[in-house]
């Protein structure tokens, strides 16, 4: 505690020490010391008097001066100076006396005035809920009810919260009004400015920013010096020796793929250009996701240039997919992409379904003369084969792969090169991009709506899938013949 | 019959007891409220060793009424519950936990005045330069006589130790510990009497209507210094004519 040094002007704390507080245990003390200096009737910045209605409250202070006197303390520029004022603000032990809500220090003739150090910010001793709820009852009492809506938010809350303590707040409060009517008038109304600057530091309403929003609380205290133990060093060899150890590709190579992968991407990605019409993120407008999703007949120009870039894209992409399980159907080779997506839905799906599914894509697509059999190598299909008979998630991966690489090397071009594929790319639409008002962006905001509930969408793509499942079964010719449509008459 | 007659007694000296440890507690209120508005005045310019006598006596005020209560309170909560004229269990039970309460409250008071009178000393004369000017000038008369006028509840003039501010933190600290594990009552049984948003509602319209010019005080205080109120202190009508202009 610098309890002997408060009363003598020290050498000025220097500004590393000042600007570079954020935290509040050292450099804490240096800050007071700092505000007692400002606040010195000599050699601080100047007071004056506010006049009111009916009285006049001295000391008060004008942003100019004070951010005068920052300069020539701390001899730093002006933007310097105004950081570090807004912080003193922010942090409270100073406020504003006009526009109480904003803690900022204004540079020119807004009013200010000194916290008094029982309402300074202390880390030791952070603002209580009880102390709130003490505040905020004497507060309900004084104005009979008509609290700010956030206040009346915390009011019920801690109502709620601290019921059993309920009594004691009430009559505490009373108890404290009654206190305070014994003090003359122009003290009451410092007293009354002190304590809602001080709750407006510590509970911010909306939009106001007071630097009490330090995060979580840690265990480890970030100020203190770590001593470097030799376990410490000890584990940090071992981590060094075996990243030294790794093989390591020549950063021109990553780079270059890198470079790569950002040119052929560079017109798909949000930050990097506008996407058409609108980023829904930022206009609250949700045109862009309805013209990209899985239902929507003719996709935009932009989705199918990115389904040529790589067999991949066209599959991650849900429309893609669907296009490229149209293009399947009409050359009667869709069993590759329901294999694929029916391994996929073991490999993601419940550990309790993996036997009953197992058994399911056997019996559709790995026994000889299966209904959808896969045109699989003779290694694969024995190895998954017998992995089959004690199934677990990633039996079918080699057989996945295998087929994946099929569907990209051969597959792929042939849908690249068919009329399907030509056909969409004319018939893909460029939307045009919005430009809204500022008005219009804020009905957009009221307008947001949740969308299609995704329950709603998976029970369409149950559908769908069942309704696929049942025309790919094999026809039953005796069945055909019984309703007479084989029949060449 | 006599059985019947002594523990009549005992229900009447029960009551009395009860009551007398309602009213310490809200004795225990008011010190403690008054005692918090000279603790906001500690450091600031309005600070002096009169402010300072007078923590001090209305913190030993304090320490009686808390240590009385204290001493009423724990015999009457663990008399055995199937004891008769234990109706007011309740009662009694709300009361400890806001004697916990009240006693957390004062406690923190304690270490924070305890922290601000090491940070600002007032030995020698140009400490008081210190101080910071908060714009409140000596009021704390008007409070002072206020926890002075709070009395002890109790008839029994008992043997009063005051103690200085440092032993009576430690002692409170270690009262609140000792209560904390002597008599385990879950907090979450007691219930509030007071509905949510009741206090604001009584009110005494007197008091009041001075209240309302707090707030209006510091609103108008903007047009006042745009334009340039002249002499406030004598025209409480010529204000009137400043407003409009």
């Amino acid at each position: 505690m610098t309890s002997c040094e408060a009363g003598n002007p020290l050498h000025p704390p220097t500004q590393t020490e000042l600007l570079g507080t954020s935290s509040m245990s050292d450099d804490q003390i240096t800050v007071e010391v700092f505000v007692v200096e400002m606040q010195d009737p000599k050699s601080g910045v100047k007071g004056a008097d506010q006049k009111l209605n009916v009285t006049i409250i001295p000391h008060v202070i004008n942003g100019q001066d004070i951010l005068a006197w920052i300069v020539t303390k701390m001899k730093v520029t002006t933007e310097e100076a105004q950081a570090f004022g807004t912080m003193l603000v922010a942090y409270g032990y100073i406020y504003p006396l006009q526009n109480h809500r904003k803690l900022v220090l204004v540079p020119d003739s807004t009013l200010y005035r000194f916290q008094t150090p029982y309402f300074w910010p202390m880390q030791k001793w952070p603002a209580e809920d009880i102390d709130y709820a003490i505040y905020l009852a004497r507060r309900n009492i004084r104005k009979k009810g008509m609290l700010e809506p956030y206040e009346q938010q915390h009011y019920d809350n801690l109502h709620k919260w601290m019921n059993p303590k309920w009594d004691f707040i009430v009559m505490q409060a009373t108890e404290q009004y009654k206190a305070s009517k014994e003090r003359k008038k122009p003290d009451r109304v410092v007293l009354d400015c002190q304590e809602r600057a001080y709750w407006i530091v510590h509970r911010p309403p909306r939009r106001t920013h007071s630097a009490m929003d330090y995060g979580l609380d840690r265990l480890i205290d970030p100020n203190a010096e770590e001593v470097l133990t030799f376990d410490m060093v000890r584990r940090t060899n071992i981590f060094l020796t075996q990243a030294l150890m790794r093989s390591a590709v020549k950063s021109s190579v990553s780079l270059t793929a890198f470079v790569k992968y950002v040119t052929t991407h560079h017109n798909h990605d949000p930050f990097l250009t506008t996407p058409v019409p609108s980023n829904p993120w930022i206009t609250d407008s949700d045109e862009f996701w309805q013209l990209n999703s899985r239902s929507v007949d003719i996709p935009t120009k932009l989705s199918v240039e990115r389904w040529v870039l790589s067999f991949w894209e066209l599959i991650s992409d849900p429309r893609g997919r669907v296009d490229f399980k149209l293009f399947l159907k009409k050359e009667h080779s869709a069993e590759n992409m329901a294999f694929y997506e029916a391994a996929e839905e073991m490999r993601w799906g419940a550990a309790s379904a993996i036997p009953e599914k197992s058994q399911f894509i056997f019996n559709t697509f790995l026994k000889p003369g299966a209904p959808r059999w896969i045109n699989i190598d003779g290694r694969t299909m024995g190895l998954t084969v017998k992995g089959l008979v004690v199934p677990h998630r990633y039996v079918l991966d080699a057989a996945q792969t295998h087929i994946f690489l099929l569907m990209k090397k051969d597959t792929f071009y042939r849908y690249l090169k068919s009329p399907v594929h030509k056909d969409m790319q004319k018939r893909a639409l460029v939307p045009a991009p919005h430009v809204f008002t500022d008005a219009q962006l804020e009905a957009n905001v009221r307008n947001r709506n949740p969308g299609i509930s995704p329950i709603l969408l998976w029970q369409q793509e149950e559908e769908e899938k069942a309704a696929a499942a049942a025309a790919a079964r094999p026809i039953d010719v005796k069945a055909m013949v019984a309703t007479n449509k084989l029949d060449r008459k | 019959m006599n059985r019947w007659r002594r523990s009549v007694d005992e229900i009447q000296a029960r009551k009395r007891q009860v009551t007398e440890c309602e009213r310490a507690l809200e004795a225990l209120c008011k010190v403690t409220a008054c005692f918090q508005q000279m603790a906001i005045s500690i450091g600031s310019n309005s600070d002096g060793s009169f402010l300072r006598e007078e923590m001090d006596e209305t913190r030993a005020l304090a320490h009686r009424i808390c240590t009385g209560l204290h001493r009423r309170l724990v015999p009457l909560l663990t008399e055995r519950v199937t004891e008769p004229g234990q109706e007011d269990r309740l009662q009694v039970e709300r009361m400890w936990v806001l004697f916990l309460t009240g006693l957390e409250n004062l406690q923190q008071d304690l270490h924070k005045a305890s922290d601000l009178i090491d940070r600002f000393p007032l030995k020698q004369r140009n400490d008081r330069r210190a101080l910071v000017n908060t714009g409140a000038s000596d009021g704390v008369t008007g409070v002072s006589a206020r926890a002075a006028s709070v009395q002890t509840p109790w008839l029994a003039v008992e043997v009063a130790q005051n103690p200085d501010l440092k032993t009576h933190i430690t002692q409170i600290d270690a009262l609140v510990k000792e209560m904390l594990q002597k008599v385990s009552i879950p907090f979450w049984a007691v219930e509030a009497t007071q509905e949510a948003w009741v206090e604001g509602a009584q009110s005494q319209d007197a008091a009041h209507d001075q209240d309302e010019t707090l707030e209006e005080m510091m609103v108008v205080s903007e047009d006042d210094q745009m334009s340039g109120c002249c002499q406030p202190l004598n025209c409480k009508l010529g204000c009137m004519f400043c407003l409009s202009t």
